[in-house]
């Protein structure tokens, strides 16, 4: 059998990351990608954070080809007849070392993938890997096709659905109530108009959030993201909610709804199509997080289950960048000390730990549960829509003073038992 | 026996991911690979020399533009051709089909010995179907065009030809030039292996000025003066009624425009 110091399982951001630190250091590396080229089959919603993961890959970042820096933060909560706009604008967001970038996948995978092979990484693309070969436990390659393919590790960064993870028993097979669908288009608008209807100034980005109405009461909510030159807007939907409403599997027909509302059919008018797509999303934080190795593997990326939705903040690709980071590292270590057994590799969790990656998925730790609460997309949306169109109604009645209206509404909509429960709860938020 | 084919192969943006934006087509961040056409000709070198029980297989290309060429040559030693050959020059971006057929006939003098060169009949991105005649032109070589069957023996090549109503079989001495039409064979997809293997294969790399050209002779003799997509305006009609009466008035609607019932 023919080997190769490592073998990355998907050309994603967490495969190529491992891929890039791996050949850095001089080992033969192979990366299998199934797609059609790195990327092919990603999506994002997109925004990456990049501040978490500057310090990796230095020099890097400087030349990746990102969309925006993200300058303004908006959110939108959707109630019927009413809607509430937050615009948060806040130099540091993209000043100097902005900490969040717009991005499209098909681009900055395809950029990582060369950047890994200018280090001396084979990226191989169409070239889906069947199993994962297994002597006595321990993973020892791969097969593709014929061919057997034999490697001292194993890095796994397959996606989200974790396949051969999950068929060799590495992780649980993925369970609906932890999982979401996004789906989005890419619509193009000129960069001066996206400038004009996000208030930003040229080159700069906004990341625009939806919660209420779009999803029809189901977990999840809409995303709107300004690239250079179009827009991705879209959808994420919990799979459990998806499955138990009566007009499931039209889930797509949900983001045609939602760019006919009044609310979004100004920002998207002009725009021209261009790309649809949709991917499956890892929502159930830190208690789904499986092992993270083992002999002869490492898992990265989504495939453990990193990602995180934190309701106003979304993140997953600096996490599966950071992991193949931090994978790379272990392995090297491994390779060094002659030992890529779980007990060589054993590094590689510890690292997480002491990263961001696992201390954030740790301090989330109760979120994925508590964002199950349909109120957050029902009530709560509606509610603060309806108290702040009651401070801004003049009828043909006398005014209340501004206090006790707001008070009126504050204690219909907030004050109940519901919603109390829902304030115990959300205090580990 | 054994048989050496220099294959002659375009590489070119992967059509399937390209968008028309503006009647233009968007290149950016649109992957290279080698052309359709191309494959079978690789296919159809790797067979002859497989059944002749030995000689080599040559994948030679002219880097037109900017295509990471280097890159997308290795799909052909992937399959399996033996050796990759380029010629690369900033002076090659937007070559016409004659500064091409100019820079691979000089390359196959520098290889030197070859007893077939195939091409495919034309490339995918422009199918000019120019550049193998050209080439048999320069070389004085023999050629025959549109081959859907080949074989070699120490007599020279046999091929059958695609004619619309019939088909020709013709017979040329060695070397000759054959370009090759899709029905010739159905070209293999490499394996994990070989696109190992295919990293080590020796690669030769050329200017135009190592095979003794200028960069004269390459600019092109043509312009092209505009490359647009063709405009289909759209019909915008909606039916309404029931879904039997929307099928009627669908079906009538394909009728009147000459499209069913032909």
């Amino acid at each position: 059998m023919e080997k190769v110091d490592c073998i990355v399982v998907g050309g994603g951001l967490a495969g190529l990351s491992a891929a890039y630190g791996l050949a850095s250091a001089g080992l033969e590396v192979m990366v299998l990608e199934r797609g059609d080229y790195a990327g092919a089959k990603n999506v994002t919603g997109g925004r990456l954070y990049v501040s978490p993961i500057r310090e990796l890959y230095p020099e890097l970042w400087a030349e990746a080809p990102f969309e925006r820096a993200v300058a303004r933060e908006w959110i939108t909560m959707m109630g019927d007849g009413a809607h509430t706009t937050f615009e948060v604008a806040a130099d540091r967001f993209a000043g100097e070392t902005p900490q969040s970038y717009t991005v499209l996948r098909a681009r900055l995978d395809q950029w990582l993938a060369e950047k890994a092979g200018e280090k001396g990484a084979m990226v191989v693309p169409k070239m889906k890997v069947d199993e994962l070969l297994r002597r006595e436990g321990r993973v020892i390659g791969i097969r593709a096709g014929d061919d057997e393919i034999g490697a001292d590790v194993t890095v796994i960064a397959e996606g989200v659905l974790g396949l051969l993870a999950s068929g060799a028993g590495l992780r649980a097979e993925p369970a609906e109530r932890d999982h979401a669908v996004g789906f989005k288009e890419v619509i193009e608008l000129p960069p001066a108009t996206i400038e004009d209807r996000w208030h930003l100034n040229p080159g700069e980005g906004a990341a625009h959030l939806f919660m209420g109405a779009v999803t029809k009461g189901m977990l999840g909510g809409g995303f709107l993201y300004t690239n250079k030159e179009s827009i991705s807007l879209g959808l994420v939907v919990g799979m459990a909610a998806l499955k138990q409403d009566p007009d499931q599997g039209k889930c797509f027909s949900l983001l045609d709804e939602f760019k006919e509302m009044p609310q979004i059919r100004p920002l998207v008018a002009g725009g021209t199509v261009a790309e649809y797509s949709a991917h499956a999303i890892a929502e159930g934080g830190i208690a789904q997080v499986p092992r993270l190795y083992g002999d002869g593997y490492v898992l990265a990326g989504d495939t453990a289950g990193l990602s995180l939705n934190a309701l106003v903040t979304v993140r997953g690709m600096d996490f599966a960048i950071a992991s193949g980071y931090h994978a790379a590292q272990a392995v090297l270590a491994a390779k060094k000390a002659g030992d890529c057994s779980a007990a060589g590799l054993a590094g590689y969790e510890q690292s997480l730990r002491q990263s961001f990656v696992l201390k954030d998925l740790e301090t989330a730790r109760h979120i994925p549960r508590i964002i199950e609460n349909p109120r957050l997309f029902t009530h709560y949306p509606q509610a603060v829509s309806r108290l702040l169109e009651s401070v801004f109604t003049i009828g043909p009645q006398p005014s209340r003073r501004l206090v006790k209206t707001l008070w009126r509404g504050v204690r219909k909509d907030f004050l109940n038992v519901a919603t109390l429960k829902d304030a115990w709860q959300m205090r580990k938020l | 026996m054994s048989v050496d084919v220099i294959v002659c192969v375009k590489t070119n943006p992967d059509l399937q991911m390209i968008r028309i934006k503006d009647r233009q087509p968007v290149l950016e961040a649109i992957p290279y690979k080698v052309g359709d056409l191309e494959k079978n000709a690789l296919e159809a070198a790797m067979q002859l020399r497989d059944a002749a029980g030995g000689g080599t297989v040559t994948a030679l290309t002219v880097a037109e533009g900017d295509r990471k060429v280097k890159e997308t040559i290795k799909e052909a030693l992937a399959m399996g051709a033996d050796e990759a050959a380029i010629v690369s020059d900033p002076a090659l971006v937007g070559a016409d089909p004659a500064a091409v057929a100019q820079a691979l006939a000089a390359a196959v003098k520098k290889i030197g010995t070859y007893d077939l060169l195939l091409f495919g009949e034309g490339s995918t991105d422009n199918y000019t179907g120019q550049v193998g005649a050209r080439v048999a032109e320069l070389l004085g070589l023999p050629q025959i065009g549109y081959a859907r069957k080949i074989s070699v023996t120490t007599d020279g090549v046999q091929c059958e030809r695609s004619m619309d109503d019939m088909i020709e079989t013709l017979a040329a001495p060695l070397p000759a030039v054959v370009t090759v039409v899709s029905e010739i064979n159905e070209p293999r997809i490499p394996s994990l292996m070989n696109i190992m293997k295919a990293g080590k294969k020796p690669l030769q790399e050329w200017t135009p000025a190592d095979l003794g050209l200028d960069a004269a002779a390459l600019a092109p003799q043509r312009q092209i003066v505009s490359n647009l997509a063709e405009e289909q305006d759209r019909k915008h009609i909606l039916f309404e009624g029931t879904a039997a009466e929307q099928a009627d008035a669908f079906v009538n609607a394909l009728l009147n425009e000459g499209v069913l019932g032909r």
